[in-house]
């Protein structure tokens, strides 16, 4: 992997304007400054280029015009990723899907909705308010992330605890492959015939090629919504809450913790939710679904939080608060800005049973190598996001931070999890990939990628480990 | 790849950005402001979202960003400065604070546009100002302005010309339509002002305001003695130095900033208020410029509408006035002070006003200054829109609280050829408290 810049040669740059226009190709290197990271700011991989195709023709005759100019090239939604997926390792050129952003149909009668994949995901749930319908998958950074990037990650989200991951919600798929061919994958039914191309694509981290138009299931509203927050003097104590609500056989649509560094940041912010800055964790229960069954299933959230030692058990009487609540919820990463200058969102997933003791280690993990962990996750799926907070310009500070990241991800590991929730695998963690996958897995996964990449130029130096990558010609 | 820390302006301009690496790494990159930005949303280069400018800067801190380069003069010139990224960043990064910073560092790298260089050096020479305002005001008389300025929807973008007659024609007094009363009058209720004396505030006059838009003047100091305020007049003070230091002029922004500390100082109003949002939110941060010495005299700077409506104060009610109105909240109150809701509340309180919602009101008008005129394309695009919607509105009034907007907003109507009538809130609010007699004494 290299991060030198190489420039594109003179004709190809005029062949993408020709196709794009010349201000939506950008090559001046100070300029390209700006997509050297994205939501992950450990690493800097300047791009040689960045385009912006404007449709599905035009992102069409560019990646035809970057395979016929042998380019590797990585697609770029909003920037928003925590596994530096969407950087261009190798000087790949970046396609940027962000003005192809239109909502292009919500179909009402058959709960569908048509997008490019520059949408944002929350302008998707908009569109739909009027006819009563929403679009469930909503990350937390869903007022700014791309719909062609929750694709590519196979996004989750706090209320993916109850309806699932983007995957679900996925019928049909137009994409791009790298030699520039165009594919209509799947489309209305909720089973296509064939091989499930749509559910391969779904979740390959832009290795397999580029999204051009995406079509996705909608849900009506549910009738009615509760909300409870529960507060702890212990972060061990909310974590055997969760574990006990889940065991009842209750299922929230969401349940979410924040830890007391996290509860502070957002307080000081503009999203602040009004929860107490000196308690030590708050959960957030949430119930939907019918009227007449969410009380009793708040009750019994209610009573398991009070045995688990909740200090104060607080419901959101107005929509206001609950929306409040979530807001604060879900900027919460953005929030981390007022701890400290950097941080590494680590991203973990572990059976809910285990979520107690796993929680005491990364809280010893933290305090071994001197770092501020700020806790802030799904819990009802066991996923964690342990944020370490740190300095970049402090080099010894930035070295225990990998440290810690790794001992992190063996802990989870140990306790039966995996290293990764929602956020992917990208660049950042290729290197753990082996620890939790098997040789021949591996081995699987890069023939897959060599049957849709063969050149090995689509969104180089991710996921797979190098030694995994068929090719037909090394690139590197 | 990129300049050296050699290529740095030498001692105090390269120190204004590295002075502010603190305040520059509250950014974590997490990229929520990008959907709030008005230029990011139309270009999709992130270079031009807030983040990706904050980027920018970081790097000229760094040393591996030449402020003179192409990347840092164009991105930071093509922000509006219409700071809605701060009212959706979580870690609270200061990004009007910083770009001014920017701003400076870039104009001493390189001399910005001549049409910028232009209307600031106008503005801040009253041997010039006056004269050019004088004649502004000699043309518009003219209706010459009104005619050049007037399009048709689908016409295409307007030339220099055309656009500078619209945004002239658009600082000319409105002609409402409003039925002369006859019915009965709304006694005054509970809680509303009375016109009891309350206590001695201060009018910012202002540059543009004072000499486009005195009529918005004269009828606030109506529309606050009217609600028991007793309006002193401030001898000295002038232009606010607002378009200064958002151009990255801080010395000159500086000068007209303590001549003005100076004059209101030794006034003691209890309130400075301020009928220009642009000029308000840069009072209200006068000791960022001047130091301590200045928090005090910018605790006490407030929206017109903010001191009438803001905080559950109801206005003094006047007659109604049975029109359709949308309200657009100008960037500088609602992002740059962080005051919502009061300009609403103000229309509100106007019986009879239907007010009408009007989509993406939270967004930039595209005026931003003198961005409208330094970048026709761009803010003439936003202009358009902010245009399209406020037609859409269906009403026949759009209210906003800011000269800018007015004259953008104002513009870019005429040139879709609407006959949508452009008004300060306080406007309104004195022809419902003229209609009632209030000011018969």
């Amino acid at each position: 992997m290299s991060q030198v810049t190489a420039t594109l040669e003179p004709s190809l740059i005029r062949t993408l304007s020709g196709i794009v226009g010349e201000r939506a190709v950008i090559t001046d290197p100070e300029r390209l400054l700006v997509y050297e990271s994205d939501g992950l700011t450990q690493y800097r991989y300047p791009p040689s280029a960045v385009v912006l195709p404007a449709s599905v023709g035009e992102l069409q005759r560019v990646i035809r015009t970057l395979h016929e100019a042998d380019r590797p090239f990585v697609a770029r939604g909003a920037g928003t990723g925590l596994s530096g997926g969407a950087l261009a390792v190798d000087g790949a050129v970046v396609v940027t899907t962000t003005r192809m952003n239109r909502i292009l149909e919500v179909d009402v009668e058959n709960r569908r909705a048509r997008a490019e994949p520059g949408a944002i995901n929350a302008h998707l749930t908009t569109a739909a308010a009027p006819f009563g319908l929403y679009y469930a998958p909503d990350p937390s950074s869903q007022s700014a992330c791309t719909l062609g990037g929750n694709v590519a990650e196979n996004s989750g989200g706090p209320h993916c605890l109850k309806y699932g991951v983007t995957t679900r919600y996925v019928t049909g798929l137009t994409v791009v492959l790298p030699d520039g061919e165009l594919l209509r994958l799947g489309g209305m039914g909720q089973e296509t015939p064939g091989l499930d191309l749509v559910g391969l694509f779904v979740g390959s981290e832009g290795c397999f090629g580029v999204v051009a138009e995406i079509e996705v299931q909608l849900l009506p509203r549910p009738e009615g919504v509760r909300t409870l927050l529960a507060l702890f003097d212990s972060l061990e104590e909310a974590a055997t809450a969760v574990s006990r609500i889940i065991e009842t056989g209750l299922l929230p649509a969401a349940l979410e913790i924040m830890d007391q560094a996290t509860i502070q940041a957002v307080e000081d912010s503009v999203f602040a939710a009004g929860i107490p800055r000196d308690a030590a964790a708050a959960l957030v229960v949430e119930f939907d679904g019918i009227e007449v069954t969410l009380d009793a299933e708040m009750a019994a959230a209610r009573e398991i939080c009070q045995d688990s030692g909740a200090r104060e058990v607080r419901t959101a009487a107005q929509a206001e608060e609950r929306e409040a609540l979530w807001k604060g919820r879900k900027k919460a990463f953005g929030a981390m800005g007022r701890i400290a200058p950097d941080l590494m969102v680590q991203d973990a997933t572990v059976p809910r049973s285990r979520l107690p003791q796993v929680l005491a280690r990364i809280g010893e993990i933290g305090r071994r190598y001197d770092l501020l962990v700020a806790n802030v996750f799904h819990a009802g799926d066991g996923n964690l996001h342990p944020n370490l907070l740190f300095d970049r310009n402090d080099p010894d500070e930035l070295r225990r931070v990998e440290e810690a990241s790794r001992e992190i991800m063996e802990v989870c590991i140990e306790a039966g999890g995996t290293i990764t929730g929602e956020h992917g695998v990208g660049l950042d963690k290729r290197k753990y990939l082996p620890l939790v996958l098997s040789h021949s897995v591996l081995e699987a996964m890069g023939q897959v990628k060599a049957a849709f990449d063969p050149d090995g130029r689509c969104n180089p130096g991710k996921v797979l480990p190098d030694e995994y990558l068929i090719s037909t010609k090394d690139p590197r | 790849m990129s300049g050296g820390p050699s290529r740095l302006p030498e001692g105090a301009l390269a120190s204004a950005l590295s002075q502010q690496t603190e305040r520059l790494s509250h950014c974590v990159h997490c990229g929520f402001c990008l959907p709030a930005c008005p230029t990011y949303t139309r270009l999709g280069d992130e270079a031009d979202s807030p983040r990706g400018r904050l980027h920018l800067m970081g790097a000229v801190v760094e040393g591996r960003l030449d402020p003179a380069s192409e990347a840092f003069q164009l991105h930071m010139d093509r922000c509006l400065g219409c700071r809605a990224c701060e009212s959706v960043c979580p870690s609270g990064v200061e990004y009007g604070f910083l770009l001014e910073r920017a701003r400076e560092v870039a104009v001493s790298a390189r001399q910005p546009s001549l049409v910028q260089r232009l209307l600031l050096g106008l503005i801040q020479r009253p041997a010039l100002f006056l004269p050019w305002m004088w004649m502004s005001r000699l043309l518009r008389w003219s209706r010459i302005p009104a005619l050049l300025g007037r399009g048709e929807a689908g016409a295409g973008r307007p030339g220099p010309l055309r656009l500078g007659a619209a945004m002239l024609a658009a600082s000319a007094p409105p002609s409402l339509r409003v039925a002369s009363f006859t019915g009965t009058r709304v006694q005054d209720r509970e809680g509303e002002a009375s016109g009891e004396p309350r206590g001695e505030v201060a009018l910012l006059t202002g540059c543009v305001q004072d000499q486009l838009f005195r009529r918005v003047n004269q009828a606030s100091r109506r529309v606050l003695a009217a609600n028991g305020w007793t309006v002193v007049e401030v001898a000295g003070q002038g232009c606010c130095g607002a378009l200064h230091a958002h151009g990255g002029r801080l010395s000159q922004a500086r000068e007209m900033a303590r001549r003005n500390l100076a004059a209101f100082q030794s006034a003691k109003p209890r309130y400075i208020v301020n009928n220009a949002a642009g000029c308000g939110a840069m009072m209200r941060e006068y000791h960022e410029l001047l130091g301590e010495d200045a928090r005090e005299l910018s605790h006490r700077v407030v929206d017109i509408s903010s001191l009438l409506a803001g905080e559950g104060r109801r206005p003094r009610v006047g007659d109604p006035l049975a029109m359709t109105v949308t309200y657009d909240a100008p960037c500088h109150l609602l992002h740059a002070q962080a005051v919502s809701g009061v300009g609403e509340a103000l229309l509100a309180s106007i019986p009879e006003l239907e007010l009408r919602p009007l989509q993406r009101a939270e967004e930039c008008c595209g005026g931003a200054g003198i961005y409208g005129i330094t970048h026709p394309e761009l803010g003439g695009e936003i202009g358009m829109d902010k245009a399209r919607a406020v037609i859409a509105s269906g009403a026949d009034v759009l209210a906003t609280g800011n000269p800018g907007c007015m004259m953008q907003i104002g513009a870019h109507l005429r040139l879709l050829g609407s006959e949508i009538q452009v008004v300060h809130p306080i406007e309104l609010l004195d022809e419902s408290y003229r209609s009632a007699g209030l000011y018969e004494s």
